[in-house]
């Protein structure tokens, strides 16, 4: 029995993006692994190290350069990789990537598959909970620890209020995980040598290669910037002009008494 | 057209959670010229929700009824808002986007053979299908979406739509759900409160708090110098709770601490909506950040585009008034 992380590649989230249509312009971008996806992993490489399973395979679907996010993982100390090569625009579509990603998971002994709750670019959420419908797996969203216990899995889930969930889920199972669930590692010098020799399967999907398949269930119509109702006043200058200006406007707006030099 | 509506009504108390009413607030605004809305509340005892379906105002109500729906897993949910998209014939199925939706709306949408239109904050008929509104990047880009399958399921953000007051059902019946105790293959064991004591956040009457991009624990003592000279305690975005920057009771927003003091200052926080909601019943919000687009400056009455590491220590200067 093996674990399966599902792993996405996503812009820096320190980039200057500009949206173009029905997307950002991704022409000159950095790209990192989805920061919900680190815990995913680690919590895989928690579970292989524990001995509850036997391999952590990492699986993304992106364009040749999500190879990248792939070593990244090996070098975690992930066992091996299957990368569902195709357009980035394929990956607009939930449906069609789980479709993919599920394809692939029937096939790797997978007793849990661990997904990040949601991707940092796109957000939609869903891409775990689509796998596992399609696999008829079971599944828990928001989950913020795994551990097995008498053939089971057993998981703690987020909900609101700062309330938690302890499910119980047969295997196989699907979890997304929420950020916090552990300390993802980094890589080590060791583990960036190690990964170089470990396998990566490449498999070009039919699903994903046309992005405008007319199979698409979700469409990226646009992307904009949202008009703000009540904007700030925005302030700039020198720190210590600002913080001039800031004082009067704080008294007065929070009504409250500042101490020091401010009085 | 008229067009089919389904929502998801959850039992709280002895009605319904207040997102209820928003969804069905949603649901008669799309579903037109009085088109059919209609509830589904799965529930191990019909008998017992019927208080609770009688709040849901002009809806057809269907009680999913069965011993497997005690614990309101995703699987149970998805389950029950099924049965009733067969019985409905439903061209719409709206869940929340709450920890019930995000577990609930995938498995449902993959045995509709759809994905799901996740935190929209608004939906609209187009001409072969259904758009709507939603945030990507974590907010900083409102994304149009669409979709042509129906049914279309979508996950409504909390607040996007007014609720509609309870009043009496248009109709009530039982169902009983396909869902077996012997085929349900998760369960819920326990729900527990995550202890949080501490600091008492929520009391104080200002807060200073600290996002991702404070960049690291080293550079914290800025957020606690300013606190401190504003007489305040330290809050922090979830991604520095995460990282262990500060302990997790200080975390401000949807999964931890709701505040409303008379000033909050964001520093290097970009304004996620799961922040924004523990932090926007403040009076007065300062936003520092050097990313002028960031939407914390949506949430702002005053935002400083520039670095934390110059302007938080010029801050506390100017209050404390020591040398510059
Ligand atoms: C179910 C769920 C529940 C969640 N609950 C919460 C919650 O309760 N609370 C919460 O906060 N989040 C929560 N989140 C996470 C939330 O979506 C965001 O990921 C998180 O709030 C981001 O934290 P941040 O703003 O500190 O980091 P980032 O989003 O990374 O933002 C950092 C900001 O710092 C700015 N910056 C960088 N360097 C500097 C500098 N030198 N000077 C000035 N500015 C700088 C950047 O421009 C950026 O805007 C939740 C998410 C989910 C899915």
């Amino acid at each position: 029995m093996n674990a399966v992380a599902l792993v996405k590649q996503v812009p820096d989230r320190n980039s200057v993006f500009r949206p173009a249509g029905p997307w950002i312009d991704e022409s000159s971008l950095g790209y990192g692994i989805n920061d919900y996806d680190r815990y995913a992993v680690e919590a895989a490489l928690e579970l292989r190290e524990a001995g509850a399973v036997k391999q952590a395979v990492v699986v993304t679907a992106g364009p040749d350069e999500a190879s990248q996010a792939i070593r990244t993982c090996l070098a975690m100390g992930m066992d091996r990789g299957i990368h569902l090569v195709c357009p980035r625009a394929s990956l607009a579509d939930p449906f069609r990537v789980a479709k993919a990603l599920a394809g692939v998971v029937r096939a790797q002994d997978a007793g849990i598959v661990l997904a990040g709750l949601l991707a940092e670019d796109s957000g939609h959420g869903q891409v775990g909970g689509l796998v596992a419908g399609l696999l008829d797996m079971s599944w828990a969203s928001a989950v913020t620890a795994v551990r097995f216990r008498d053939g089971k899995l057993e998981v703690e889930r987020e909900l609101e209020s700062s309330r938690v969930a302890v499910v119980e889920l047969e295997l196989p199972a699907v979890v997304a995980v929420q950020t916090g669930a552990n300390t993802p590692r980094y890589a080590s010098l060791r583990g960036i040598m190690a990964s170089r020799r470990k396998p990566v399967e490449r498999i070009e999907p039919p699903e994903l290669a046309n992005p405008d398949s007319c199979d698409a269930r979700i469409r990226s119509l646009r992307l904009a910037k949202p008009e703000r109702a009540a904007s700030a006043e925005i302030l700039e200058g020198a720190p210590d002009d600002v913080a001039a200006a800031l004082i009067p406007r704080i008294r007065s707006g929070a009504g409250i008494v500042l101490g020091g030099g401010a009085s | 057209m008229n067009r089919r509506v389904l929502v998801l009504a959850e039992p709280e108390g002895d009605g319904v959670t207040e997102v209820s009413h928003e969804l069905l607030a949603a649901a008669f605004r799309l579903a037109g010229d009085g088109g059919p809305v209609s509830a589904v509340l799965p529930t191990p005892d019909a008998s017992a929700s019927m208080a609770a379906a009688e709040t849901l105002g002009g809806a057809e109500v269907l009680l999913v009824e069965g011993p497997a729906h005690d614990g309101r897993t995703g699987e149970e949910t998805a389950a029950a808002v099924r049965a009733a998209v067969e019985v409905t014939a439903a061209d719409l199925v709206l869940l929340p986007h709450t920890a019930t939706g995000w577990d609930a709306a995938p498995l449902l949408a993959a045995r509709l053979e759809t994905a799901v239109l996740t935190g929209v904050s608004s939906l609209q008929w187009s001409e072969d299908g259904l758009t709507a509104e939603r945030q990507a990047f974590q907010g900083k880009f409102v994304h149009e979406v669409g979709t042509k399958r129906l049914p279309a399921v979508a996950t409504v953000e909390r607040g996007a739509f007014p609720a509609r007051p309870a009043g009496s059902a248009a109709q009530v019946r039982t169902l009983a759900s396909p869902l077996s105790l012997e085929r349900r293959r998760s369960r819920l064991l326990e729900i527990r409160d995550a202890a949080s004591e501490g600091v008492d956040l929520a009391a104080s009457d200002v807060v200073v708090s600290a996002g991702r991009g404070m960049g690291g624990p080293e550079h914290l003592h800025l957020v606690e110098e300013l606190a401190s000279a504003l007489g305040g305690a330290v809050g922090a975005s979830r991604a520095v709770t995460d990282a262990g920057w500060l302990p997790h009771d200080r975390q401000i927003g949807s999964s931890g601490v709701t505040v409303a003091p008379k000033l909050y200052v964001a520093c290097g926080i970009s304004g996620a909506i799961q922040h924004l909601v523990g932090m926007r019943g403040s009076r007065f919000v300062v936003a520092v950040n050097k990313d002028p687009d960031a939407p914390i400056f949506g949430a702002a009455d005053v935002g400083v585009v520039a670095d934390v590491k110059d302007i938080l220590p010029a801050l506390t200067r100017a209050l404390t008034g020591a040398d510059g």
